[in-house]
């Protein structure tokens, strides 16, 4: 973990899955890289609360898998959005901006 | 590649292991030594041990809730297609579930009644500790006996076993105080107490205090304990009441207490008021050995048992039958659990009514499984593609099942309904009281008898079609194609379910056929007086005076305004009407031949007119007239069956019979009575004129030209007019009266005719049903017959002959076992 990073608010990896998947689907490795290449290593999410986050989404029905075969045929698990998580996303999004919003209006001011 | 694939242990671990290789992977790229790669791969994972397991955890309750909802789903499934599926034969659906309502709701309503009266706990705290005790006399079969004053206190002071012990004295409708004061004259029922009567029953208080052994003395014994009823009635349910006074038979008693509504005893609807039994002083009730009239309750001690009591008793009564004159022969007492003495007379008939309902039921349910079964066979070929479009054994099984519990719980819904309305009307009737009619009622434990019934029956009806269903192989039902199919063993089934039923309906029938027959022969009785177009009105005469000619003369004023009143043609009184009690008993010393049980005699204090205007008939001799009066000698006037024992072969009037030294001569002989009422022979009665021996109580007989109850407003303002603080016990008719006393068998009889019929037209429906079915699925082979010149005639024999035979086969079985 880079001294620079950041650490990361609760519930933000969650997020941060939802809106990967929204792209495509993908397996638990492919949605680490896409999430440091987004953040150019600025969110570090740690690859155990990264798998812990997608066995909760799923459980909770935000996002489904399956079982499917990588180019040099190796067996992975392959998740994508469902529809509840899309709306999660949705509604997430919003919160998080309206969070940041209130909190910045009173930094800005200071 | 295989090589360098680590053992995977499930999926989490084959997740993660990709994961890290992939990791590893990418650290080699950028120059890391493949060893190394590995583990710091591992290092940057984080807590890889704690991740599977969460992850594990998180996989494990999602397959667990996911299976959850799904039964769910398929349960919402089933009912759904169950309800539309019932939709779609709206009149099979309705005579189940009628056919459920009726059945559920007579066992519910029947349930709630004996539940009330024989299952609940009485409003005593441990009750089950708690006897009735009375006195017998072995030699003259005197089983239940009232106890005298000195007997219960000597009982009290020796037994060990008993814990505590009360005595009262309560007669239904003859105890009883007039209430002056606020608003019109009231006659209250009353229960005269011992010190020891609430203590034994430990009955909580719902205001204020029950009684203490002080308020027994002399003096500070004009206190009063009121039933809830009162309170409410006539004190507004007004909890300052304790300590105001009430204006009892003209004396002031201070309100001490109030009982809660459950608090009745020892009365079976509502109790007005309790009073110490010391109030009644020696002048009103004798305190001698041989003046039994009390009633005794006592809590069994601690460790103590019913058998251990009775024999510690057994022991004193003995004891004390050697000591006093006046015990002699009363060497023994009889102990009973309190419930029994209660409810006891009502337990047989109630287990009978519990027994018809529950062959009701039966009939129910055989009736349905009946239906479902013919139902369940017509859709064979719906359920065979049901299963060969993929839906398992068990789902479909799982679904009929569905269908039937759905159809169970909407009868058993209905059947509440039924129930509570049959308890309403059961109870609306104020001529029933039961035991602990105020306790009757639908509650939690009568609704979840009626939902266990319920859902028992659903299973029970489900079972046998179900199984049907199951043992049908799929290509037989295709190929059968509608018509379902055809199979003995499911004919046999159906037609020995409608066996059964014809069987137990008439079971029921002849039951209610034997209940029926016995409350007609009480109606047929000829009680020996004239119920019809007679009013009686109760009360008793004022006792604010003890000179008896002055209460004699209030006596006769009475009797004059009443029949001073247009419309009335005879007026008699006596102390006792017939089925309201039995006079008071006597034993002439004349006749030495005859056993002492022989020569005990009820004796009725009457009027001169008594017997005109009841319409009991002179046979010999004359009435009782007005010259037989306090001066004169004294004379009775017997019935037929004094005569016959006392005088028999020859004329009793004018023979003597003697009362210690006092003779005593018979100047008439009336008709027998049935004084009991009609389900009681007629006893060996005296009439004494209350001239002779005053009583103040007043039954009193008027005799109508037209009908009795329009003219009960201006029989009671004839009384109120001779004294306006009067009150009436009671304003009835003969015929009410009679057919209080009937209530009970008529009401038994009634049900088991209801449920006779019940049964009946439920097993019909049932032949109806098979033989519908089975013609039905004949259809094709009935069409051939008479296309090949059977006539229709031979056919619809064939079809009745079967019918015939279910019918004939169930009326054998049911009637084998009665006479």
């Amino acid at each position: 973990m880079s001294p620079s990073s950041l650490p990361l608010l609760q519930g933000t990896v969650d997020v941060l899955i939802l809106k990967s998947l929204a792209c495509a689907p993908m397996h638990g490795y492919a949605i680490s890289l896409w999430i440091r290449e987004r953040t150019d290593d600025d969110l570090q999410v740690e690859d155990a609360a990264l798998y812990q986050a997608l066995h909760r989404v799923e459980r909770k029905g935000w996002v489904e898998s399956e079982w499917g075969l990588s180019e040099n045929n190796r067996r992975i698990k392959v998740y994508s959005l469902a529809d509840a998580g899309r709306q999660q996303l949705r509604r997430e999004v919003i919160e998080l901006r309206r969070y940041f919003d209130a909190l910045f209006r009173v930094l800005d001011t200071a | 590649m295989s090589a360098e694939r680590p053992h995977v242990d499930d999926e989490v671990d084959e997740e993660l292991v990709f994961h890290l290789q992939m990791v590893a992977r990418e650290l080699v790229a950028q120059g890391w030594q493949p060893a190394e790669a590995s583990a710091e791969a591992r290092r940057r994972f984080g807590d890889l041990a704690y991740t599977a397991n969460y992850c594990r955890a998180q996989d494990a309750r999602r397959d667990q809730e996911r299976r959850c909802m799904t039964f769910l789903t398929e349960l919402s499934q089933d009912v759904r297609y169950a309800i539309r599926s019932l939709r779609r034969t709206p009149g099979f659906t309705a005579i189940v579930l009628f056919t459920l309502a009726l059945g559920i709701g007579a066992s519910t309503a029947i349930f709630s009644v004996v539940r009330a009266v024989l299952l609940e706990p009485l409003p005593f705290a441990e009750s089950d500790r708690v006897v009735r005790l009375w006195a017998q006399k072995p030699v003259n079969d005197v089983q239940e006996g009232a106890v005298s004053e000195p007997d219960f206190l000597d009982w009290r002071a020796s037994s060990r076993l008993a814990q505590s012990m009360g005595g009262f004295w309560y007669a239904d409708g003859g105890s009883g105080v007039d209430f002056t004061g606020d608003g019109t004259p009231a006659r209250l029922s009353a229960a005269l107490v011992t010190d020891g009567f609430f203590e034994t029953l430990r009955a909580p208080v719902l205001l204020g205090r029950t009684f203490n052994a002080d308020d027994q003395l002399e003096g500070r014994n004009r206190v009063v304990v009121i039933g809830h009823a009162l309170w409410r009635g006539r004190f507004a349910g007004d909890s300052s009441v304790i300590g105001r006074t009430a204006r009892l038979n003209g004396e002031s008693f201070t309100i001490v207490g109030v009982m809660p509504p459950a608090f009745t005893y020892p009365s079976d609807a509502a109790l007005d008021v309790w009073i110490p039994l010391s109030y009644f002083g020696p002048g009103s009730i004798g305190r001698q050995r041989g003046s039994r009239f009390l009633q005794v309750v006592a809590r069994l001690a601690p460790g103590a048992t019913v058998a251990q009591l009775d024999g510690e008793l057994r022991g004193v009564a003995a004891q004390l039958a050697e000591q006093h004159t006046a015990n002699e022969g009363w060497t023994s007492v009889k102990v009973l659990p309190i419930r029994e003495s209660i409810v006891g007379d009502v337990q047989r008939p109630l287990a009978l009514l519990l027994g018809a309902v529950l062959l009701v039921l039966l009939i129910t349910c055989a009736n349905v499984a009946g239906m479902l079964l013919a139902r369940t066979s017509m859709r064979e070929r719906e359920l065979a593609v049901r299963a060969a479009l993929g839906a398992g054994r068990t789902r479909i099984l799982r679904g009929l099942l569905t269908e039937n519990l759905v159809l169970a719980a909407a009868g058993g819904a209905l059947g509440i309904l039924v129930g509570s309305f049959s308890v309403r009307a059961l109870l609306l009737r104020g001529d029933i009281v039961l035991p602990r009619n105020a306790d009757v009622g639908m509650d939690g434990s009568v609704l979840a008898f009626a939902v266990v019934l319920s859902l028992a029956a659903g299973l029970l009806f489900s079972i046998v079609p179900a199984w049907r269903a199951t043992e049908t192989s799929l290509g037989r039902a295709l190929r059968a194609g509608g018509r379902g199919t055809i199979r003995a063993s499911g004919r046999r089934l159906r037609n020995a379910l409608v066996v059964c039923q014809i069987a137990l309906a008439v079971v029921l029938i002849a039951a209610a056929g034997l209940t029926t027959k016995s409350f007609v022969r009480l109606l047929d009785v000829d009680l020996g007086f004239d119920t019809d177009k007679a009013e009686v009105v109760g009360l008793s005469t004022p006792s604010d005076t003890d000179d008896d000619e002055a209460r004699l003369v209030y006596y006769e004023r009475i009797i004059d305004a009443v029949s001073a009143v247009p419309g009335v043609t005879a007026v008699g009184v006596a102390r006792d009407l017939p089925m309201q009690g039995t006079g008071e008993m006597v034993r002439p010393s004349s006749h030495a031949t005859l056993s002492g049980e022989q020569r005990e005699l009820h004796a009725h204090h009457v009027s001169a007119e008594y017997f005109t205007a009841t319409g009991i008939p002179m046979r010999s001799g004359r009435s009782l007239t007005l010259r037989d009066r306090a001066g004169s000698s004294l004379v009775v006037v017997v019935n037929e069956s004094l005569a016959r024992r006392f005088f028999p072969g020859e004329d009793a009037v004018g023979q003597q019979l003697l009362f210690g030294e006092t003779p005593v001569e018979v100047v008439g002989v009336v008709g027998d009575v049935r004084q009991r009422g009609p389900a009681e022979l007629a006893e060996p009665l005296l009439y004494l004129h209350v001239h002779q021996s005053f009583r103040s109580r007043m039954s009193i007989v008027i005799r109508t030209a037209g009908d009795p109850t329009s003219l009960m407003p201006a029989m009671r303002n004839a009384i109120w007019t001779e004294n306006p603080n009067q009150t009436l016990t009671f304003v009835s008719t003969l015929d009410d009266i009679l057919g209080r006393s009937v209530a009970r068998p008529r009401l038994l009889a009634s049900l088991f005719a209801l449920f006779g019929l019940l049964g009946l037209a439920l097993g019909s429906t049932g032949i109806y049903g098979v033989l519908a079915y089975s013609v039905s699925q004949r259809r094709q082979e009935i069409g051939v017959r008479m296309a090949l010149g059977a006539a229709p005639q031979r056919v619809l024999e064939r079809i009745l002959s079967q019918g015939m035979r279910l019918a004939a086969a169930g009326i054998l079985i049911g009637g084998g076992r009665w006479p």
